[in-house]
């Protein structure tokens, strides 16, 4: 992890990606949109962690650096801090199906940290962030839309 | 295989258990559903289209 003052600091995400048992079709392709967000700026890696859930609710956990061949990861690998915990590691798993495949991925936001940054320094605390569901904006619409076919 | 040493003993940043998210998955499922509303929500988050706001 290279050295970032927190004010410089972009918001950090975190996502668990599900590969159900017989489900996973790696072609390098999911590798080199992470190489392209990394490589664009956008993101940061943090860390990178593969999990495994097995049929009796057991995890076993690898490293990004366990994988055989990592291609153009390998140079991501060297960059990353192990910011997740072991804690953090059985937490994130919770989510997870027995039999299946998680990659998890923790990452900052680099194209945010200069507004985040900003904010900071005019005076703004951030009181609240998320992600709207694809399906809530849907149902807002047909909700919208039921209002006008009712005419109300 | 085992985590790496730097993992154990360590506070977590991860508060709590994490529950599994069914609403994305649901976003990311093939099918017609999704495909088909893929239009829908482009529109509703296009620049000028005036969605009603319910306060």
């Amino acid at each position: 992890m290279t050295n970032t003052s927190l004010d410089e600091l972009g918001p950090v995400d975190y996502l668990v990606v599900e590969f159900p048992a017989g489900a996973s079709n790696f072609t390098g392709e999911m590798a080199n949109e992470l190489i392209a967000l990394v490589d664009s700026g956008t993101i940061r890696v943090i860390d990178v962690v593969i999990l495994t859930k097995n049929d009796d609710g057991t995890v076993d956990a690898a490293e990004l650096g366990d994988i055989a061949e990592l291609g153009e990861l390998q140079a991501m690998e060297a960059q990353l801090a192990e910011l997740l915990a072991a804690d953090d590691i059985e937490h994130l798993a919770a989510a997870m199906e027995p039999g299946s495949t998680a990659g998890v991925l923790i990452w900052e936001n680099l194209w945010a940290a200069p507004f985040a940054s900003a904010a900071r320094r005019s005076g703004g605390q951030l009181i609240a962030n998320g992600r709207i569901p694809i399906q809530a904006i849907i149902a807002s619409i047909e909700a919208d839309e039921a209002l006008v076919t009712e005419g109300v | 295989m085992p985590l790496r040493p730097g993992r154990v003993g360590r506070v977590g940043v991860i508060g709590a258990p994490v529950a599994k998210a069914a609403v994305v998955a649901a976003a990311v499922t093939p099918g017609p559903s999704p495909v088909a509303k893929t239009a829908v929500v482009a529109a509703a988050v296009t620049p000028g289209r005036g969605l009603r706001r319910r306060i």
